[in-house]
C-alpha cells in the first residue's frame, strides 16, 4: 500500500495484546504496524505517515501521555486513542484535555474501539484537510509584501482608506492600490471574506 | 548351793536368751549370716557353759573324762564359729591363715573324740577336789599332758592371729569401731582366758576356768555391735525413706518421672508417677517393650532407634515422643537418659528422667498458630495493596483473550477461512489463559493461610515470582527491579510462602520509601550472594531517603510505621520468619542515601537439620 493509506498504529509493551489487537483490527479491514514502545513508533513511523495511534497508557521507559505530547509536537500530529488496562480518572482527563481521540479500557466492546478507531482516522482526515489549507492559506498570505501586510492589518480593524494613508504616512490612492494587489493575492473580493480568511490562516498584527 | 552353781546356769541362760534373739533377726534377714553365726555361738556359749557345769559336778573320774571331752569339743567349735564370725562380718583377713587355724582346730577335735588318746591328757590318772573361795569345791584332773593340747593351742593362736589381722584392716578401711570393739575384745579376752586358765593349771590360782565369762564378754562386745548396726540400718532406712518421700514430693510437684533401666535383666525401677502413665500395677514388671507399648504407634519405631543409637553410641540422650496414656489420652513426652557402660564399653544401665510437655508443646503450637495468622494477615493486607496492579496483570491477558476470540470470530467468516491465523490465534488465548491463570495460583499461594514447613527452595525461583507479583506495581510507580544473583545459587533451607513474602514485604517497603521522590529513573535493587559455606545473603536496596539514624533500631518493632497507610508490622513479621529459619535481618543507610535491607538464610544441605 502506498504511504499515505491510512494505518493504525499500535503501540503497547505487552505483546499478546498488542498482536490481539492488530489481529482484530486487521479481520475488521484496517492497515495496521504495530510497536512495542513508544520511542520505537517515534523513530520508525514513515514520515507524512496517515492514520492514528492505538496505545497502552503505561508502559516502561515513555508513557502513553508522554508520547501524545511528542506526538503533538511533531510536524505531523496523529489522532491519538488510548487503551488501558484499568481506567483511572484523572489520567483519561489529562488525556482527552489534550485532545486525545477516545479513552477505552482494553476490554471495551469491541464495537466501541472499532468505532473509536473509524473516529480517529476521520479525524485524521479531516485534521489532514484542515492543516492542508491552512498551508496553503498560510502560503498565500506568505506572498504580501511588507506595505500589503501593513494595509491588511489597518483593513482588518476596520479602518478607512483615508484612516489609513494618514496612519501609515501615505496618500490615499497607494492604499487603494495596495489593497487592489493583496485581494488579488489572497484571491477574494470582499472585505468580510477577508476577515475569516485571516482567523482560518492564523493570522495577527502581533 | 555355791556360787558356781549360780553363775554358770546364769552363764547358759543368757547364751541361750542371745542366741535366741538374734536366730530372731538372722531368720528376718537382717544382715542375715552374720546374725546367724552370731546365735550359733551364742548357743555353743550356752552349751560350753552348761557342760562345764556338768564337768564342776562330776561325781568320778570316768563322768569327769567324759564329760571333758564334750567342753573341749564345744572350746573348739565355738573358736570355728568366732573366726567364721568375724570373717563374714568384717570381710577381711588373710584367707589362708583363717583356714589353717580352722583345720588345726579340726585335727584338735578329731583327736578330742579318740578314745584314746584324750587331747588334754595323754594319760589320766584321776581327780582330786580343791575348795575354793565361798566354800564351793570343784574337781581338778591329774595325768599326763597330751602333746594334742599343743595343737589346740597353735590353731586358737592362728585364729587370733587371723583375728588380729582382719581387724587391723579393717581398722585401715576406716571400720575403726567395729575392728576395735570386736576385734580388740575378742584378742584382749582370748589373752586373758588364755592367761588364767594357765595360772589354774601351775596351780597358781585356786579357781575353776572361767573361759566362759570370757566368751560372755566377747559374745557382749559382738551383740553390741551387731545391735549398733541394726540401730544404724534403721536409722538410715528411714533417712533413705524421708528422701524418697521428699524426692517423689519432688518430682510429683513437677510431674517428673524418674526411672532406672537395667539392661541386661530388662527390668525397669520407675517412681510412682511413671507408674500411673503406663497404667502399670504397683507390683507389675515393666521392661523396654512394655514401655514402647506406651509409646504412640506412630513415634514407636523412632523412639526405639533413637534409643537403641543411644545405647550404642551415645552417653547421654534426649528423645520426644508422644504417649498414650492408661485412660487413652495423646500426650508428648520429653525423656533424657544418661547411659552406664561397663569397662568395655557396653551399656549396662540407663538413669533418666521423663516429663510431660503436652502444655508446654501447646503453647509454643498455639504461639506458633498466632504467628503464622499475623503473617497470613500481613500477607492479605500487602496483597490489597497490590490489588489494583494484580487486576491490571489479570485484565492483560484477559483483555489479550478477548481481542483474540474477537478477531477469531471475523477471521472465520472469511471464505476461505484463514485456519493458519485461527490456529495461531487459539494457541495465544492458551497462552494467554496460562500467564491469567499463573497470576492468580501465585496470588492463591500467598494468601493462603500456611504454616511454616521447611523444604530446600530455590533462591531464584522464589525471586521470579515476587517480581512477576510486583511487577505492574514498579510499572505504575516507573520504578524498574534489578536483580544481581549468582548463576550457581545453591538451595537455601525454608518456606516458599514466607520467604516471597519477606521479599515482597522488603520490595514493598521500598516502592514507598521511594514514592514522592523526583521524577526520572528510580531503581530498586535484589542482590543475592553467598556469604559463606552455609549462608546466602539477600539485600534490597532502594533509592529513598534512608533510615533516620535514630529510627534504625524500631523499624523491626511491631506497629512502628512510618507510613500513612501501613500497618506497622511488616517488618516485625519479616524478622519472625528470618529468624524462625535460623537467619538474621537488618537494615543500613547507604553511604549516597537509600537504605538496605538485608537477610540472610542458610544453605539447604548445609545447616545439618532439615
Amino acid at each position: 500500500m502506498s504511504e499515505t493509506s491510512p494505518t493504525v498504529f499500535v503501540v503497547d509493551d505487552d505483546v499478546s495484546f498488542q498482536v490481539s489487537v492488530a489481529r482484530l483490527l486487521r479481520a475488521s479491514g484496517f492497515q495496521v504496524r504495530t510497536f512495542s514502545s513508544a520511542t520505537d513508533f517515534l523513530a520508525q513511523r514513515p514520515p507524512g505517515s496517515r492514520g492514528c495511534v492505538v496505545t497502552d497508557l503505561q508502559m516502561p521507559g515513555m508513557t502513553g501521555i508522554e508520547l501524545q505530547a511528542a506526538l503533538a509536537e511533531s510536524d505531523n500530529p496523529l489522532p491519538i486513542l488510548f487503551l488501558t488496562g484499568h481506567g483511572d480518572i484523572p489520567t483519561s482527563v489529562k488525556a482527552m484535555r489534550h485532545g486525545a481521540e477516545d479513552f477505552l479500557t482494553k476490554r471495551a466492546p469491541k464495537e466501541e474501539l472499532l468505532a473509536a478507531v473509524q473516529r480517529a482516522l476521520a479525524r485524521d482526515v479531516q485534521d489532514q484537510a484542515e492543516r492542508t489549507r491552512r498551508h496553503e492559506l498560510r502560503s498565500r498570505f506568505s506572498r504580501l509584501t511588507p506595505r500589503e501586510r501593513e494595509v491588511l492589518t489597518h483593513v482588518l480593524r476596520g479602518q478607512l482608506n483615508k484612516q489609513i494613508a494618514a496612519d501609515l504616512g501615505i496618500n490615499e490612492r497607494s492604499v487603494k492600490r495596495h489593497r487592489t494587489s493583496l485581494m488579488a493575492k489572497l484571491q477574494i473580493q470582499s472585505v468580510a471574506e477577508l476577515g475569516q480568511l485571516a482567523v482560518q490562516a492564523g493570522f495577527s498584527d502581533r | 548351793m555355791t556360787w558356781i552353781d549360780f553363775c554358770w546356769p546364769v552363764a547358759t541362760g543368757a547364751g541361750l536368751a542371745i542366741g535366741l534373739v538374734h536366730l530372731w533377726i538372722g531368720v528376718r534377714g537382717a544382715s542375715g549370716r552374720a546374725n546367724l553365726l552370731f546365735a550359733l555361738n551364742a548357743f555353743l556359749i550356752a552349751t560350753y557353759s552348761y557342760t562345764e557345769l556338768r564337768m564342776i559336778q562330776a561325781g568320778n573320774p570316768a563322768e569327769y573324762l567324759a564329760r571333758l571331752r564334750w567342753l573341749d569339743l564345744a572350746a573348739g567349735t565355738l573358736t570355728i564359729t568366732l573366726l567364721l564370725f568375724v570373717w563374714s562380718y568384717f570381710g577381711t583377713g588373710r584367707k589362708w591363715l583363717g583356714i589353717l587355724g580352722i583345720a588345726c582346730m579340726g585335727l584338735s577335735m578329731t583327736a578330742d573324740l579318740m578314745p584314746v588318746p584324750q587331747l588334754v591328757f595323754r594319760e589320766f590318772t584321776g581327780i582330786h577336789f580343791v575348795t575354793t573361795f565361798g566354800g564351793a569345791t570343784y574337781p581338778v584332773a591329774e595325768g599326763v599332758p597330751s602333746p594334742w593340747n599343743a595343737l589346740f593351742y597353735l590353731s586358737v593362736l592362728l585364729q587370733l592371729l587371723f583375728v588380729a589381722d582382719a581387724s587391723i584392716t579393717s581398722w585401715r578401711r576406716g571400720d575403726r569401731q567395729r575392728a576395735v570393739v570386736v576385734g580388740g575384745t575378742i584378742v584382749i579376752f582370748y589373752l586373758l582366758g588364755g592367761l588364767q586358765a594357765a595360772l589354774v593349771d601351775i596351780g597358781v590360782l585356786k579357781t575353776p576356768y572361767l573361759v566362759t565369762f570370757i566368751w560372755l564378754i566377747i559374745l557382749g562386745a559382738m551383740a553390741w555391735e551387731l545391735t549398733r548396726d541394726l540401730l544404724r540400718s534403721a536409722e538410715i532406712s528411714r533417712e533413705l525413706h524421708d528422701a524418697q518421700e521428699r524426692m517423689q514430693l519432688a518430682t510429683t510437684a513437677v510431674d517428673l518421672g524418674v526411672w532406672e533401666w537395667d539392661i541386661d535383666r530388662d527390668k525397669f525401677w520407675i517412681t510412682d508417677t511413671i507408674r500411673k502413665r503406663l497404667g502399670a500395677g504397683p507390683a507389675e514388671r515393666v521392661n523396654f517393650s512394655r514401655f514402647l507399648q506406651s509409646v504412640h504407634p506412630d513415634d514407636r519405631e523412632p523412639t526405639e532407634r533413637a534409643v537403641r543409637h543411644a545405647l550404642a553410641a551415645q552417653d547421654e540422650f534426649e528423645v520426644e515422643y508422644r504417649s498414650i496414656t492408661a485412660e487413652g489420652m495423646t500426650r508428648a513426652m520429653a525423656t533424657r537418659g544418661r547411659v552406664e557402660r561397663r569397662g568395655n564399653g557396653q551399656a549396662h544401665r540407663v538413669r533418666g528422667v521423663s516429663t510431660d510437655v503436652t502444655e508446654r508443646k501447646k503453647a509454643e503450637a498455639e504461639s506458633y498458630r498466632q504467628q503464622a495468622d499475623l503473617a497470613h494477615v500481613s500477607r492479605v493486607s500487602t496483597m490489597g495493596q497490590l490489588a489494583a496492579a494484580l487486576a491490571h496483570e489479570i485484565n492483560q491477558p484477559l483483555a489479550a483473550i478477548l481481542r483474540n476470540a474477537e478477531a477469531a470470530e471475523l477471521f472465520l467468516q472469511q471464505d476461505p477461512p484463514d485456519y493458519e491465523e485461527l490456529r495461531a490465534i487459539l494457541a495465544d488465548i492458551c497462552k494467554d489463559d496460562q500467564r491469567a491463570g499463573a497470576v492468580i495460583d501465585r496470588m492463591r499461594l500467598l494468601l493462603k493461610r500456611q504454616y511454616l514447613e521447611f523444604t530446600p527452595v530455590s533462591l531464584t525461583d522464589i525471586l521470579d515470582q515476587v517480581t512477576m507479583l510486583v511487577r505492574g506495581e514498579l510499572q505504575g510507580r516507573h520504578v524498574t527491579l534489578a536483580v544481581e544473583q549468582p548463576g550457581d545459587l545453591p538451595p537455601v533451607r525454608g518456606d516458599r510462602v514466607h520467604l516471597q513474602q519477606v521479599l515482597l514485604n522488603l520490595i514493598m517497603n521500598g516502592l514507598d520509601a521511594m514514592e514522592g521522590r523526583s521524577a526520572g529513573a528510580q531503581q530498586l535493587t535484589v542482590q543475592v550472594r553467598r556469604s559463606d559455606e552455609e549462608t546466602v545473603e539477600v539485600a534490597v536496596t532502594d533509592q529513598g531517603p534512608g533510615i533516620p539514624i535514630d529510627k534504625l533500631d524500631l523499624i523491626f518493632e511491631a506497629f512502628f510505621t512510618t507510613k500513612s497507610k501501613g500497618l506497622g508490622m511488616g517488618l516485625a513479621i519479616s524478622k519472625t520468619i528470618i529468624e524462625s529459619h535460623g537467619g538474621r535481618i537488618w537494615a543500613e543507610n547507604g553511604a549516597e542515601g537509600g537504605a538496605t535491607f538485608r537477610f540472610t538464610l542458610k544453605i539447604a544441605d548445609a545447616g545439618g537439620a532439615a
